[in-house]
């Protein structure tokens, strides 16, 4: 049946003015000079900017965040997927429990689960609390769902069962199978996952505060105490965060969009034949993407 | 799925071991010690269910509880509501516009916490943009409209949960088939009988788990509100927040007893939402 | 019923007319124009020239619920979260109809389709045949003007196919019912039409009845696509040095029409009303009661011939030298697919 583009058009414009409204404010609070009672501000200046990015405080704060994002992400590539590999294929009737897993940070928010983690490594045989190593140990199980959702959704896709049954008939022994077959193919998934899950990271705030506190100051904290000061450098720190996520939620949409061993254009060609599963798809980018447990 | 030899599954349960450890080390176990601590009197000692009992009587904790349920209901109904009729919209786009459209609506939930607070502020604070223009044009009840206020915070809270409950909605559209639309059109229904009639019931199920989970996210909301107001607001997640790590004495006995309770809910909120999953998918959506 | 339009690319000066009461099917394969055209009938999709008249009204304009029609689809779009008698009663309460009073046509119509004691299931707890006769009757029960049926039974195994497809038909002649039934399905099309339209690239190849779109194809397309004719060329049969072929370019010839016998057997008469080709046997395929032979003809190519499964047939074998005896009259001239 043929429907008309114009409400479908007007709601989606009307649902991007509101939410682009506040960033928008934001950015030309960061390039005021002064705005204290008018409408519009009367100056407009840089100086902000110049002065976060001079700040040692702000640019240590960058470097502590992605120090833990690096690794907090990579530690957990690292463990999770060949965990999952090995459910997916090996061991699929245990894979409830992972599922089960990845249900945890929803139903025990951040407040929540940071309550027994503080009082556990505050003392004993693993005094991380204080530290930005709980920090790297908790965001695991933050990014687990994410991680699960792409890599779980990519081994179906490329149908992992049977290129391992393949490969192995063929002569090759289980790690090469997983090493040379699998890894390669679920790179793009395995990838979206691991910028979305930066992403969340860089925005975490609420365990950064209570599980490290005012010791290791990541850009969320920093930009919480810059608020309470002085307006303006904040609306920098806001605006150049932004700018971040928006160059990650790129790349996440172009990797997306990418499949091993073809051009762009062939690429562009097969997504537009893809509107059959398109309901699995929009489930597994909507969970993936959705539901965050982190910034708010 | 593979056959593996008995040894070589021992082999393979190696790859699963530091997942094993590291869920139990950072989540199970910190989540049981916060349990045990919850029935602990003051001094970490004996069993209690005294945290419990002010926790659910305690007038400061009880108005607490019932602001952050009122906030997450409002914040959630008016957020499913708008999403509504976004997540169609974004349904009626090929696929490269839709998957646009939801990178930013992505980005925007990842913009929730500290940043959203302060945006927030130079919009509507006392100084805010829209609070001078109101101002302006006389609107003087605007003015007075506070931000700091249960309102404004509920208007923050509907901002970062439209977003979500876009991206949780919308792929129930897709379980509409054409056909049912073309028949209904054919048999004389309009396009509001049909949603009425159809449409809506076979969505159901999505509407309530996404409800679920968006009440469950307001719930747990916590750097908003802190940014916004500091501890002076009173929902749940701030005041498990200060007993724990504010300035004052930290009280970790009580604030475990207040998160197993809010955790409980939660928890609830989450299996309705796996629940209607489930039934969506017997329902052959 | 009558229709008249044109539109580019989909379908392309389209014209036809359907009696009263009439069962007409459009026939055709995959990508030729016959369900735009039905959907066009029924509202769903606009065309660009052109108009569409039922029963003496111009509905071009209207929107689908105000034209009349039934339409039932091939993947049966039941309503899930109705029961059987509500998926039935859903078109007359969108009319208005109080409970009270549509509650007995439902009934009355659930017995049509012989679905007594079904009224309370969900689609999910029905068989596919269920389902079809459940989208059956809920067109038609509001009585439409024109009943359109998308290939409705494509979703079917065999068997059911083709006894579902036998009671729409009685189901069409009790209520006289006009009916544009669209398939791919030469059988189909066959068994259950007043009138076939055999559709292909858009346009319409021959119009006619069963028999005589099967007897006599009036295009190279129709005899493809209707049974397995053997099709030649005046210049391949000059070729092959045969004499005494009718006029005309082109020719098909009905496997079941050529007599086919061993090389040695000599049956008399048979010269003056026949052509005669001699062959050699390439392959049997038993297709039930009839017996195929795919029988090399030297420069004719390979001949398809049709014959009963009976005494003669049963000396025929592999690598057998044959004759083929063509009769003259079973020689159709084709035209050129437009």
């Amino acid at each position: 049946m043929e429907r008309g583009k114009l409400w479908p058009g007007s709601v989606v414009a009307l649902l991007l003015v509101y939410l682009f409204l506040p960033i928008a404010a934001t950015l030309l609070f960061s390039f005021a000079k002064q705005w204290q009672s008018e409408l519009l501000p009367d100056a407009y200046t840089l100086a902000w900017y110049k002065q976060i990015f001079t700040d040692v405080r702000f640019l240590e704060a960058i470097g502590r965040s992605v120090f833990i994002g690096v690794v907090s992400v990579a530690l957990s590539l690292l463990v999770l997927v060949p965990a999952i590999f090995v459910l997916a294929v090996y061991f699929p009737k245990w894979e409830r429990a992972m599922q089960a897993a990845a249900l945890l940070p929803f139903a025990f928010p951040p407040v929540v689960s940071a309550i027994g983690l503080m009082k556990l490594y505050s003392s004993g045989p693993l005094p991380i609390t204080g530290t930005p190593w709980i920090l790297i140990g908790v965001y695991l199980t933050i990014v687990q769902p994410y991680i699960y959702q792409s890599v779980r959704g990519s081994l179906r896709t490329i149908r992992a069962g049977e290129l391992v049954e393949a490969a192995e008939m063929l002569g090759a022994g289980r790690w090469t199978a997983f090493r040379r077959v699998i890894l390669p193919n679920i790179l793009p998934g395995t990838m979206v996952a691991a910028l979305l899950s930066f992403s969340i990271i860089f925005g975490e705030f609420v365990m950064a505060k209570m599980l490290v506190g005012g010791e290791y100051e990541t850009v969320q904290m920093y930009l919480y105490n810059e608020m309470k000061s002085t307006g303006q450098t904040a609306s920098a720190v806001v605006i150049a965060y932004f700018a971040l996520i928006l160059v990650l939620s790129g790349l996440t949409l172009k990797l997306g969009r990418w499949k091993p061993g073809r051009g762009r254009r062939q690429t562009q060609r097969r997504n537009r034949h893809e509107l059959r599963s398109d309901r699995e798809r929009a489930e597994g980018l909507s969970a993936a993407a959705g539901a965050e447990p982190g910034p708010y | 799925m593979v056959r593996a030899g008995a040894s070589q599954r021992k082999i393979m349960l190696l790859a699963l071991l530091p997942f094993v450890i590291w869920v139990s080390a950072f989540e199970l176990v910190p989540i049981g010690r916060m349990l045990m601590m919850s029935f602990q009197d003051s001094d970490g000692q004996g069993f209690t269910l005294g945290h419990y009992v002010k926790g659910l009587s305690g007038p400061i904790y009880v108005q607490a509880l019932t602001n952050s349920l009122r906030i997450a209901l409002l914040s959630s109904v008016i957020a499913i509501f708008v999403a509504l009729f976004c997540a169609y919209a974004i349904t009626r786009y090929t696929t490269r516009m839709r998957d646009t459209l939801l990178m930013l609506t992505n980005m925007i939930g990842n913009f929730a916490g500290v940043p959203l607070a302060f945006a927030f502020m130079i919009l509507m604070g006392n100084n805010g943009v829209f609070t001078i223009i109101a101002r302006e044009f006389g609107f003087d009840s605007f003015g007075a409209f506070d931000l700091y206020s249960e309102l404004g915070l509920t208007l923050i809270y509907v901002y970062f949960q439209v977003p979500l409950a876009v991206m949780l909605l919308y792929p129930a559209y897709y379980g509409i088939r054409e056909e049912w639309r073309e028949a209904a059109a054919v048999l004389g229904a309009s396009a509001y009988r049909f949603w009425r009639h159809i449409g809506i019931p076979m969505l159901l199920p999505s509407i309530v788990g996404t409800f679920g989970m968006l009440f469950a996210n307001a719930l747990g909301a916590y750097a908003t509100a802190y940014a916004l107001t500091g501890s002076i607001y009173n929902l749940l997640s701030v005041r498990i927040s200060a007993l724990v790590s504010g300035d004052i004495f930290p009280n970790f006995e009580l604030g475990s007893a207040l998160a197993v309770i809010l955790a409980a809910i939660m928890l609830s909120a989450i299996l309705l939402n796996e629940w209607m999953s489930r039934l969506s998918r017997r329902r052959g959506l | 019923m009558r229709k008249a339009y044109q539109q580019q690319p989909v379908l392309n000066r389209v014209h036809i007319e359907i009696g009263e009461g009439e069962l007409v099917t459009l026939l055709g394969p995959s990508g030729c124009g016959k369900s735009t055209l039905l959907r066009a009938i029924a509202g769903l999709t606009s065309i660009d020239e052109g108009s569409i008249e039922i029963g003496g009204r111009d509905v071009t304009a209207l929107p689908p619920k105000a034209r009349q029609v039934g339409m039932v689809f091939q993947s049966y779009a039941l309503f899930p979260n109705m029961t059987v008698f509500e998926n039935i009663a859903f078109g007359l309460k969108m009319d208005g109809m109080k409970r009270a009073d549509y509650t007995p046509l439902v009934e009355e119509m659930i017995g049509i389709i012989a679905l007594e004691g079904m009224e309370d299931r969900y689609p999910a707890q029905l068989s596919g045949g269920q389902q079809q006769r459940v989208a059956l009757g809920r067109a038609l029960v509001k009585r439409p003007k024109v009943l359109l049926l998308d290939e409705p039974l494509s979703a079917l195994d065999a068997q059911i196919r083709r006894s579902l497809r036998g009671e729409i038909r009685a189901i069409q002649r009790k209520l006289r019912m006009t009916t544009v039934f669209v398939t791919h399905d030469q059988e189909e099309a066959l068994t259950i039409s007043d009138r076939i339209i055999v559709m292909n690239r858009g346009g319409i190849e021959q119009e006619g009845a069963p028999e005589d779109i099967y007897a006599a194809p009036a295009t190279e397309f129709v005899s493809r696509f209707i049974g397995s004719y053997n099709v030649w060329e005046r210049t391949r049969l000059s070729d092959a040095g045969l004499a005494g072929w009718p006029p005309g370019e082109l020719f098909a010839v009905r496997p079941e029409a050529i007599v086919i016998r061993p090389a040695s057997e000599e049956p008399a008469g048979a010269e003056s009303s026949c052509i005669v080709v001699s062959g050699r046997v390439g392959s049997i395929s038993i297709l039930g009661s009839i017996k195929r032979f795919e029988v090399d003809a030297g420069a004719l190519g390979t001949v398809t011939v049709d014959a009963l499964h009976d005494a003669h047939s049963r000396r025929l074998q592999e690598a057998a030298d044959v004759k083929l005896y063509i009769p003259r009259e079973a020689c159709s001239p084709l035209r050129k697919s437009s």
